[in-house]
């Protein structure tokens, strides 16, 4: 349960970056670059934590892993376009966004939901 | 004192080149006018094919007019070094290559008669420093091995030799005046057919199946091959994970006694020096230069550029009885992974799209050995250098170290674009002369004061790849910490891979905000960067 306990700590940090991230994607600002690449390997090592936790084998938070992948593929996508210069669409930060908060609250479900 | 390079001070007739207006069909575009692109539209030219040059500022105007305009076989990369690298095959390859480069530029300055101070000499390589003394004996064993006619020697003319601790020498190698000999080139393939067209920038370009588009401000270029000959490839390209910027400084100086030394000096301390000397406007030498104290782009270790002039002009003045300090300048030069230039076509799956880079600061040879060695591939003709230059090749260990030492280094950049960090709070800690940034509005701006108290002000974020750019206070440029960009006050491109201007922003100075100008999203630009 720590490793669940500790991705559950990374992802919450992530999440408070990628909030702060996104007041600038919406009004149209340059996003700050550390904040960028603080906020990516964050979510990104809450996965390999979860991966790790679900290796473990017993019941898994399958779907909230499938979000977080989804959500890093979009945040991967996004950082693709911001650092070539092409516009980041508000849209897909906010679905990017959504879908990460919706697989953390499944993933607070699963950890302390019973 | 401002800075110039005495190569640009002492060329009288300069060639115009007109921008390109309208489109074109070519069969070879080439983007960049300094001595890579040059020396491969004569090749090109030679061979019958149809030529184009785009050059986004002056023909010779970028790396070539502003370096030291010594030709020589060594390199700065060190062939012991090659060898550890790559092979022996390479290492020799490269040293011949570099000889057949240099026969090339005397050939073509006999045969055009290019009046551009073209004179043969010795290379001398030395250092005072005990620690160093194994670095030229492999250096010597090294160059030996590859088939060159180096020794060891007791006598280094013209310095004194008490602290001298060893020291080799090379006949043979050369001197000439690179923006002289680059617009003699040019006005010769102009006359001969090939359109060169000066103030064009390309800003995108493209690779089809069977053909290649290119655009520019005013028109498009269709052609069957583009060759990116801008120093380092302009857009997105892997090659700028490892070919590391690097700024180097030279002061020109007039001495008292008229007692030039008719040689190159490379001094091998830690703190790498190059002596040369060169003429004005005649084969008479009559000013020498010394060049040297490099550091990464936007990231000098010292807030005042100046040291590092101040430094070069000491050491002149240590060795030599000197007279009075005419001309300084610095420019920059890109490395290698491997110490062997990136030449050849542009990544595994092209065709059509080639690229010439990571130089050192030896690329007078290496942009010749980039013209010959291209103009052969396009051409169809085997070419025995190919496959120590080849710009596809695999990584190697030495590149997978300078990778990782790069990316580090590039990553530690973006760290420092936190919110709120910026040089100054307000406009008023900018004084007359100085470039600060400052965050406005959550917007990291570059703001220059100039000495008549005006405001110049544009954003912060490098259009490369978003890095913040940093102020150089030697050239009054804005240069990016990441892979070297360079932009002027008013936010145009100077160099680098940077195609995009930085965007100019208005400030109401009285409430310290922006005045909105038109509305863009977050992460555009005007130009998208091509992925090359
Ligand atoms: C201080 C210093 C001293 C040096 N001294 C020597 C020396 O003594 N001997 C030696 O062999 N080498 C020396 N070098 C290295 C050498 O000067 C360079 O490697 C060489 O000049 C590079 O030539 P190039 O044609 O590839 O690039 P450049 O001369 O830089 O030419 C590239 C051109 O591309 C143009 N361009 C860029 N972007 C675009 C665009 N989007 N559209 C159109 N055009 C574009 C630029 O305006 C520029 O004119 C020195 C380097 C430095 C830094
Ligand atoms: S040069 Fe690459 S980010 Fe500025």
């Amino acid at each position: 349960m720590a490793t669940l306990f500790i991705a559950i700590e990374f992802f919450a940090l992530a999440a408070l970056l990628g909030m702060y991230l996104l007041t600038f994607v919406l009004r149209g600002k340059e996003t700050p670059k550390a904040i960028v690449f603080t906020h990516g390997p964050l979510a990104a090592v809450g996965i390999i934590l979860l991966i790790v936790y679900i290796l473990k084998g017993g019941p898994n938070p399958w779907d909230s892993l499938i979000l977080f992948v989804l959500a890093a593929l979009g945040g991967a996508y996004m950082l693709f376009r911001d650092l070539t210069g092409r516009p980041i669409p508000p849209l897909l930060a906010v679905g990017h966004g959504l879908l990460a908060v919706t697989g953390f609250v499944l993933l607070l479900v699963f950890a302390f939901g019973s | 004192m401002k800075t110039q390079s005495f190569w640009e001070a002492t060329t009288p007739q300069r060639p115009e080149f007109p921008p390109l207006e309208g489109n074109l069909d070519v069969d070879v575009a080439i983007i960049g006018g300094g001595i890579t692109g040059i020396t491969t539209a004569l090749q090109l030219t030679d061979a019958g094919k149809s030529v184009a040059v785009l050059e986004a500022r002056r023909v010779g105007g970028g790396t070539t007019g502003w370096s030291t305009g010594n030709l020589y076989v060594p390199t700065g990369a060190y062939y012991h070094k090659i060898l550890d690298s790559r092979d022996k095959e390479t290492m020799s390859s490269v040293a011949y290559a570099r000889a057949a480069a240099l026969d090339f530029i005397e050939h073509q300055t006999l045969q055009k008669q290019i009046d551009c101070h073209f004179a043969r000499r010795p290379w001398y390589f030395f250092t005072e420093e005990e620690n160093m003394v194994s670095t030229i004996e492999k250096e010597v064993d090294a160059l030996q091995r590859a088939g060159m006619p180096i020794e060891f020697t007791e006598n280094v003319p013209y310095l004194n030799q008490d602290g001298i601790r060893i020291a080799a020498r090379m006949h043979g190698q050369a001197r000439f005046h690179p923006l002289r000999y680059v617009l003699g080139l040019a006005t010769d393939i102009a006359a001969r057919g090939c359109q060169i067209y000066e103030h064009t920038t390309v800003f995108d370009l493209k690779e089809e199946k069977d053909h290649c588009l290119l655009k520019t401000q005013h028109g498009t270029v269709t052609c069957r091959q583009i060759v990116i000959a801008t120093h380092i490839p302009i857009g997105i390209h892997t090659v700028q994970t490892v070919a590391a910027p690097h700024r180097s400084y030279v002061v020109a100086v007039r001495l008292r006694n008229d007692d030039y030394p008719d040689a190159y000096f490379w001094q091998n301390d830690t703190m790498h020096k190059a002596i040369t000397t060169h003429s004005t406007d005649s084969m008479k030498l009559d000013m020498l230069m010394v060049a040297g104290n490099h550091h990464k782009t936007g990231q000098a270790s010292h807030q005042e550029y100046q040291h590092y002039f101040n430094e070069l002009e000491d050491y002149a003045r240590k060795h030599f009885d000197v007279a009075s300090v005419e001309y300084r300048w610095s420019a920059q030069h890109y490395r290698s992974g491997d110490g062997v230039p990136y030449i050849g076509l542009t990544h595994k799956d092209a065709k059509r799209t080639y690229i010439a880079t990571g130089f050192y600061a030896d690329g007078l040879i290496y942009g010749t050995v980039a013209g010959m060695l291209l103009s052969d591939m396009i051409v169809g003709k085997d070419n025995n250098w190919l496959k120590a230059f080849d710009a596809t090749r695999g990584t190697n260990l030495a590149t997978a170290k300078t990778f990782v030492k790069e990316n580090v280094n590039v990553a530690a950049q973006y760290l420092k674009d936190t919110p709120f960090s910026a040089d100054v709070k307000h406009l008023s800690e900018i004084a007359p002369g100085e470039g600060k940034t400052m965050e406005i509005d959550g917007e990291k701006v570059a703001v220059y004061r100039n000495p008549n108290n005006q405001l110049h002000a544009c954003s912060a974020v490098c259009t490369h790849m978003k890095c913040i750019v940093h102020w150089n206070n030697a050239e009054n440029t804005w240069d990016c910490p990441c892979h070297g960009s360079r932009f002027m006050i008013d936010g145009s491109v100077i160099e680098g891979p940077a195609i995009a201007n930085l965007e100019q922003k208005q400030i109401d100075v009285s409430g310290e905000h922006l005045i909105e100008g038109e509305k863009h999203r977050s992460g555009q630009r005007d130009i998208n960067n091509p992925i090359t």
